[in-house]
């Protein structure tokens, strides 16, 4: 009996974990594919083997320059960020037990472009830094995702509907926006300029400037997210449960919220505030892999994370050759209607 | 082993139950029992602490629950609670397995001895066969033995769990009660459950928890709170409700709206025939019944008039005449052929006494009586002639006894179950 009990699990739970892992595999080489494309295209298009010179610098000093300096470093901050919002994704989700969870959608990312604004606009920091080092802008930036992350964790110990709390978000990111909006006004135009760009959300200021220090933080969000599935599975019977089994719920949702806030403090740092891929990569990857377990889900969920950023931002730079356009707009697309059909359905999470 | 002394639990500022002291050991069932918003889930969210105390203080194995960290905690208390859950596409095997994060390392992986531990406790709710099945598409019955299994996955000393089967067809309670009882055995652990069911409560428990207006009344055995009119009391059933010691359970005192019904049985053949009657809204008289008999007891319960008699004594011919009397004041008479010896013999000659008077008898049960109004093979049979007769007869006064009914002289010509009472 006991042989015949363990064996029930083990036969069909290899070849279920089979499948998954020739699904991970398959995001990977997708992946890989967009990053290849990813550089070879730009403001001229390069060959392969331009490009692969280019990369190690055997190229002309043009190309190197283009490939070093523009294109790598924008493909790269795709691919972390996207990882970066899809896991952030799966956190609040988990977090929130609200499959309508995104930075985006609670408004995480308004107050990181509200107190990014504050910062690079009119030189208010919180650290140390002078206002435009990129620890300055990294660290500001987390301190509105903080503050707003904490402000829905507040609003949603006191409501349970889950369109309710996206209502609330949709509204502290309208406050935050209209605040930011209110310091552009202030500002003379000159400064102005980029930051209207940026806010509208793009990779195309991504420069190593901004990205070298980020990246490690980004790479360390994505890696050390796979050391939270163990309390992240717990939350998915609810936080009595999860306690009764020897969480500390206090000190895991200090770590959750603060791994979500600093993923998407730093995205929007790099890219502006970029809607729904925070959204749609747990989705994907929770109907993809057929299981909410977080151990496979927070892999996916940063696989299809990055896929979706790096085939966002080349849609953005390929339709409307030569102008781009803000990501947000691409994201928007298949994301808004997402959110409608979650809505419509109706279920609670993560069916 | 659980215990608490002077433990004071509730949300806010003022506890919603106070003064709790009980003991717990292993092995031992106890039901947590009380009117809704007694404070049932509080005491136990505290116990499990999942709640902190007001006041007083909760042991586990001797060391107060402050002391142990919270996976010490989850490696000594199992609960399942209210709540429904909701974790997608995990399947049952997935979600036992969450009852192994305290022993599990910071990924949560398993071990061999896990994986043991979770096909243990699925085996023990009787559910290893589903450990492949999605958990949200699972019957109700079925998501509560898993819940109850990923609780035992902890292997916990207390299991704690709250309502377990409220929601529930009649067999998975029993079901789920059931294997509980088998696995607080087998575990040798203690277990705790709110139950709104109480006459499975007193069928099961090894003791009560009685929770009412915020405090502990009892901490008896089943028996002990029967014996004390615990029930009366508990649900303050006055008038509308009997509570039956003998059957520990529950009766219900209908409104009688309609005219009364005599009724001769013996020996469990009348219970079904009152309770019908009882339903239908009819006042029950009935007689001569033993003291003692089983009908006897479920007519006094339906709070029908009994003439009795003694146990084990023939029916007297006091009785025997109180029995007539009081059929006069019926307007039908039921014979529900009881098994007939010495001791009762007397009521046959009953139902032919009533017969020949002009009271419409109706046999019921596959007996004869001669000048019975009709022969009915089912209870439905007896309630439609019941409804005809009382048709064809206008709600009036008692009615008139023929005069050559008044003694039953006439028939009293044996000797046997007709003796005088004292002899």
């Amino acid at each position: 009996m006991e042989i015949r009990a363990g064996a029930c699990h083990r036969v069909v739970g290899a070849s279920r974990q089979r499948a998954r892992l020739e699904l991970l595999l398959t995001m990977i080489v997708v992946l890989l594919a967009l990053f290849v494309f990813s550089i070879l295209i730009g403001g001229g298009t390069l060959g392969l083997g331009e490009a692969v010179a280019a990369l190690f610098g055997w190229s002309s000093p043009e190309n190197n320059m283009v490939m070093h300096s523009v294109r790598l470093p924008r493909a790269l901050a795709s691919l972390l960020c996207g990882a970066a919002l899809g896991v952030s994704g799966a956190v609040l989700q988990a977090l929130f037990r609200n499959p309508l969870a995104d930075p985006y959608i609670l408004g995480v990312s308004a107050g990181s472009s509200l107190t990014l604004a504050l910062s690079i606009l009119l030189g208010v920091t919180f650290g140390w830094w002078g206002a435009y080092s990129p620890y300055s802008l990294y660290l500001s930036a987390f301190m509105g995702a903080l503050a707003v992350t904490l402000l829905m964790m507040i609003v949603s110990g006191f409501v349970r509907s889950v369109t309710t709390i996206l209502v609330a978000g949709i509204m502290v990111g309208y406050v935050a926006y209209a605040v930011t909006s209110i310091v552009q006004a202030l500002v003379e135009i000159e400064r102005l300029r980029v930051f209207t760009y940026w806010i509208l959300g793009s990779f195309s200021g991504a420069r190593w400037s901004i990205l070298g220090p980020g990246l490690p933080m980004l790479v360390a969000c994505v890696v050390g997210s796979m050391l939270i599935a163990k309390p992240l599975d717990a939350l998915l019977l609810g936080e009595d449960y999860a306690r009764s089994m020897g969480m500390r719920m206090g000190l895991a949702r200090l770590g959750l919220v603060t791994l979500a806030s600093v993923s998407v403090a730093m995205v929007t740092t790099i890219a502006g505030p970029i809607g729904f891929v925070g959204l749609c990569a747990p989705y994907i990857a929770r109907q993809a892999l057929g299981t909410p377990a977080h151990r496979t889900l927070l892999p996916a969920s940063a696989l299809a994370g990055a896929i979706l950023a790096m085939s966002a931002d080349l849609a953005a730079r390929l339709v409307a050759r030569p102008v781009e356009l803000p990501i947000t707009a691409v994201t928007s697309l298949f994301g808004g209607p997402l959110v409608i059909y979650l809505l419509l359905r109706g279920r609670s999470i993560q069916a | 082993m659980i215990r608490a002394l002077g433990l004071a639990s509730g949300y806010g500022p003022r506890p919603v139950v106070r003064d709790v002291n009980l003991a717990v050991r292993p092995g031992e069932f106890v039901a947590v029992i009380g009117p809704n918003a007694s404070g049932k889930t509080t005491l136990l969210k505290t116990l499990a602490s999942l709640l902190r105390p007001l006041g007083g203080v909760v042991y586990l194995d001797g060391r107060p629950l402050t002391e142990l960290k919270q996976r010490e905690i989850a490696r000594r208390v199992g609960v399942v609670l209210t709540e429904s859950v909701k974790p997608g596409r995990l399947t049952v095997f997935e979600l036992v397995a969450l009852g192994r994060y305290p022993y599990t390392g910071p990924l949560g992986r398993l071990s061999e001895n896990d994986r043991g531990e979770v096909m243990r406790a699925l085996r023990d709710v009787g559910v290893e066969h589903l450990c492949n099945e999605v958990f949200s598409k699972l019957s109700d019955g079925q998501r509560q033995k898993v819940m109850i299994a990923r609780a035992l996955a902890q292997d916990p000393r207390v299991l704690i769990l709250d309502e377990p089967v409220t929601f529930l067809d009649p067999k998975a309670r029993v079901d789920i009660l059931l294997s509980l009882r088998r696995i607080c055995r087998e575990r040798h652990i203690a277990v705790l459950a709110s139950l709104h069911e109480i006459e499975l409560a007193l069928r099961l428990a090894d003791r009560l928890l009685v929770v009412h207006d915020g405090f502990v009344e009892s901490f008896d055995s089943p028996e002990e709170f029967v014996a004390k009119g615990g029930p009366e009391a508990l649900y303050g059933l006055e008038g509308d409700a009997n509570f039956s010691a003998v059957h520990m359970a529950m009766e219900l005192r209908h409104h009688r709206s309609r005219q009364p019904v005599f009724v001769i049985a013996g020996a469990g053949t009348g219970a079904l025939v009152y309770r019908m009657l009882s339903r239908l809204g009819y006042p029950i008289i009935t007689g001569v019944l033993h003291r003692g008999d089983i009908d006897y007891s479920v007519a006094s319960l339906l709070g029908a008039r009994v003439v009795s008699e003694e146990p084990f004594r023939p029916v007297s011919r006091e009785a025997f005449e109180e029995a007539q009397e009081a059929a006069g004041e019926s307007f039908a008479a039921i014979y529900t052929s009881p098994p007939l010896g010495p001791m009762n013999s007397a009521n046959q000659l009953l139902a032919k006494l009533l017969a020949s008077c002009g009271v419409p008898l109706i046999v019921y049960g596959g007996g004869a009586v001669d000048g019975a109004w009709r022969r009915a093979s089912t209870l439905s049979e007896v309630a439609s002639a019941l409804e005809e007769l009382e048709q064809h007869r206008p709600r009036s006064g008692p009615r008139q006894v023929k005069p050559s009914c008044q003694s039953t002289a006439h028939l009293n010509t044996g000797a046997g179950p007709m003796a005088p009472r004292d002899t």
